[in-house]
């Protein structure tokens, strides 16, 4: 049992205290700064502050209200009213103006209007405009009436049996777990590419002979794999501490941040896929790194694990909007995809219980299955050199 | 020469004969292919009888939602509504019971000052918490004609002039800002050339250091010169890079041909031919200065895994435009975009994007190519100066300082 702890903590120091490790765990809080630059910087682009022209031939315009405050990082847009089209021609063509709208003048009835541009305004300009619009026919309405229509209703959703309850006040709290979920596979990933070397390499430069030796193939292999998980805990817990403090203060500066709850539900469902998933995917590194000769040839290998696990991801615009479609719930039960589908879907639609826990018990099963194999695998090929271990061999009724 | 030429026929057939390269030259665009395939069957107009739409929608529910009007807005449904979609119900165990017998997928419960507070309660069956989903944007627009007292059509008119006509003073051809491929051409030529040029700069990396690493560089110095052997590798390495780049962006613009039949598309999405000669010369330049960067790197680092640890110092500048993509695609002739296609290191797979999200003026392209050509003379001559035979041989550690030493000339 000593020889077990010497390993785990060997592997564990030699990945977790290095000046390497420092770069996967800043990553992902420097990700998320990026990104948020990213958003800000493409609003800014989207709404340019160069004028809209109007020509109003219906009289609705007469007095013009400019449109609500837009919020921070999105620029007004300013209105400005030409007498006539030519006047706003030249100044379109002088670039003053970044386009030009005629309204009917029986607008009022048939809704026409004529939009006159070099090139196309973006879309939130447009929205301004249009919400410049609304504004002034809604001038001779009540003022409450006016604030209700312009602010919209404030929706909040319940699932049947009112334990689930989301507002759109509450929006990061459907995205959390697929940022959740994410944050897990990349860990997951990273942690047993780890593993998947360490194997490889101690194979490549002959460690190996000297460690079986004096350890058992069993105590080595759990130790390594025990190891991996705690070097995933670790980044997973340090890129939660970021996410966490991220929103924590982001809360005082956007508001749809402060709804941000953690319901245990989704904790709980989360972490019943992403456990079996964890050792699932430890184990099939740690296989391909007893299979191979060479480390660089682990990663070849590793690729065709990779793909299935991020396959999900290219339809998560499909699977937020159809979360309960045939293809999304074919994936969720597939152990490959189904981390990365679940959390996608948890936060859209009250995933039935019998996918849940259908989908738990392949993963479970899958994870045995990953770890029988590795084991195998090991003990097949930890002395095995320039000849790659072939899977009908792992398959094959041979005693080992 | 002659050495050379052995050299650079050795490099194509090894290459040419790999399997997984092969894949990747016509694999991809097959797969490609595959795509706008499915893609095209997608966008035609008839979708209820498509397998794959099927296959990604919600399962068929009752369509039908019911609503517990509380507030008393509620006087009369607008003939814009489908008949039996949005039923009223007095209170909400009648309409929980409705739920509960499956006659409604969910229903709306208005709070009785909806006015002053705007608060809707939704209960859905499958928790569907995006607020327009199922009738939810309809009820809201019943709500707003209620409010107006009953004005249909200036509600209707809040959304924007409902019969809106576009007109473009401009002579160019014009894309759509909706239409899917105005993001997608340009996301997708740029990944294509990112690809492309890392690729064929990997493949000179690997070769050099798996040499490097099974001492087959030992006895290929004894009859081979550093710069013979460099200048062979470059451009054997170059040709295939060639090769794959004809066969990616030949079959690109054969599927936007087919496409714009099959997507109806303006000719503002059609990539011209003088797009193809750019791609060419822009390959051709960012290639050099990239795999003679990596051959450098192959000379310096003793093995693969160190090698493929430090090439994040090579590809770096690569990487900044696809870090950009959305705000270069966005604004193609912004001055981030100018900036970046001119900075020769960013400039080919940024032209590349420019290029092909919108037009641009021939002065900015032929400056960056210009350029690109001057920094790429530059790099080879000092990394040839970095490829003799004391580094080939060493199997000193890599760094940082090392790499950059070597190629400004101090070591």
């Amino acid at each position: 049992m000593r020889k077990f702890w010497l390993i785990v903590t060997h592997e564990y120091s030699r990945h977790v205290f290095r000046r390497r490790f420092i770069l996967p765990l800043l990553s992902v809080p420097l990700m998320i700064i990026f990104t948020i630059v990213l958003v800000i910087v493409v609003i800014m682009i989207n709404s340019v502050p160069t004028p809209i022209g109007y020509i109003d031939q219906s009289g609705i315009l007469a007095n013009p209200i400019p449109q609500p405050a837009v919020k921070w990082p999105e620029r007004t847009v300013p209105m400005q009213a030409y007498p006539d089209e030519a006047s706003a021609k030249a100044d379109l063509q002088a670039g003053k103006i970044q386009a030009y709208f005629v309204i009917s003048a029986d607008y009022l009835q048939s809704g026409k209007a004529k939009e006159i541009y070099l090139k196309e305004p973006k879309g939130m300009a447009i929205q301004q405009f249009e919400a410049f619009l609304s504004t002034n026919l809604l001038a001779s309405q009540p003022p409450e009436i006016v604030t209700r229509i312009q602010d919209g209703s404030v929706i909040t959703v319940q699932s049947a049996d009112k334990n689930r309850e989301a507002s759109e006040a509450q929006i990061v709290n459907l995205i959390l777990p697929i940022v959740a979920g994410v944050l897990f596979i990349v860990g997951m990933m990273t942690s047993s590419g780890y593993l998947m070397q360490a194997v490889a390499e101690e194979k490549e430069n002959r460690t190996m002979e000297i460690m079986v030796t004096s350890v058992s193939p069993t105590q080595l292999m759990s130790g390594k794999v025990i190891a991996d998980i705690a070097v995933g805990v670790t980044q997973l817990v340090v890129w939660s501490l970021f996410v966490i403090l991220g929103l924590l203060i982001g809360k005082n500066f956007v508001p749809q941040l402060s709804g941000f709850q953690i319901s245990g539900e989704v904790v709980g469902t989360l972490a019943i896929v992403m456990i079996p998933a964890f050792v699932m995917i430890s184990g099939l590194m740690a296989a391909v790194g007893a299979t191979v000769t060479e480390a660089s040839e682990g990663q070849q290998v590793m690729g065709l694990f990779t793909i299935p696990i991020w396959i999900p991801y290219f339809f998560i615009g499909t699977f937020i909007e159809n979360p309960n479609s045939p293809l999304a719930i074919a994936l969720s039960l597939f152990p490959l995809t189904a981390p990365m589908t679940i959390s996608m879907r948890i936060g859209f639609t009250a995933i039935p219980t019998w996918q849940l826990v259908l989908s738990a018990i392949l993963l479970v099963l899958s994870a045995i299955g990953a770890v029988w194999l590795a084991g195998r695998a090991f003990r097949l090929g930890m002395l095995r050199y320039g000849q790659r271990l072939r899977w009908k061999e792992i398959f094959s009724p041979q005693r080992v | 020469m002659n050495k050379t030429l052995l050299v650079l026929r050795h490099e194509v057939i090894t290459i040419l004969t790999r399997p997984s390269f092969l894949f990747a030259m016509f694999g991809i665009p097959l797969i490609g292919a595959a795509i706008f395939f499915i893609a095209s069957q997608l966008n035609k107009t008839n979708p209820s009888q498509n397998v794959l739409t099927q296959l990604i929608s919600n399962p068929q529910a009752v369509a039908a939602e019911g609503y517990v009007d509380q507030s008393g807005i509620i006087k009369e449904i607008p003939s814009f509504v489908q008949r039996g979609t949005l039923i009223s119900y007095p209170d909400e165990a009648s309409a929980s019971q409705a739920l509960a017998n499956g006659q409604i997928s969910g229903y709306y419960i208005i709070a009785p000052d909806y006015i002053q507070t705007g608060k809707i309660t939704a209960v859905r069956k499958n928790f569907n918490p995006i607020a327009s989903a199922g009738q939810g944007a309809a009820l809201e627009q019943v709500l707003r004609v209620n409010l107006l007292g009953g004005n249909t059509q200036l509600a209707n008119l809040l959304n924007g002039p409902t019969n809106m006509d576009l007109q473009s003073l401009s002579q160019a051809p014009q894309r759509e800002e909706s239409n899917l491929l105005t993001f997608f051409l340009p996301y997708a030529v740029t990944m294509l050339f990112y690809f492309i040029i890392l690729s064929s700069a990997s493949l000179l990396l690997s070769s050099v250091t798996k040499e490097k690493q099974n001492r087959v560089i030992e006895i290929l110095m004894v009859s081979v010169t550093p710069r013979q052997l460099l200048t062979g590798k470059i451009a054997g390495l170059g040709l295939v890079g060639l090769i794959q780049t004809i066969a990616w962006v030949g079959t690109g613009r054969l599927l936007l041909a087919q496409s714009s039949i099959l997507f109806n598309l303006s000719s503002a999405f059609q990539l011209p031919a003088s797009f193809l000669i750019w791609g060419l010369i822009f390959f051709l330049l960012g290639y050099a200065v990239y795999a003679s960067l990596m051959a450098g790197l192959g000379a310096l680092v003793p093995n693969m895994r160190e090698a493929s640890q430090a090439t994040i110092l090579v590809i770096f500048p690569l990487i900044i435009p696809i870090f950009l993509l959305s705000v270069l695609i966005n604004d193609s002739n912004g001055i981030l975009a100018i900036i970046l296609s001119l900075i020769p290191f960013t400039s080919p797979v940024t032209m590349m994007l420019r290029l092909s999200a919108a037009s641009v003026p021939l002065w900015q392209i032929i400056l960056s190519a210009v350029l690109l050509a001057a920094t790429a003379m530059l790099v080879i001559r000092s990394v040839a100066r970095m490829f003799h035979a004391q580094s080939l041989l060493s199997g000193q550690p890599f760094t940082r300082k090392l790499f950059f030493d070597a190629l400004l000339g101090r070591a």
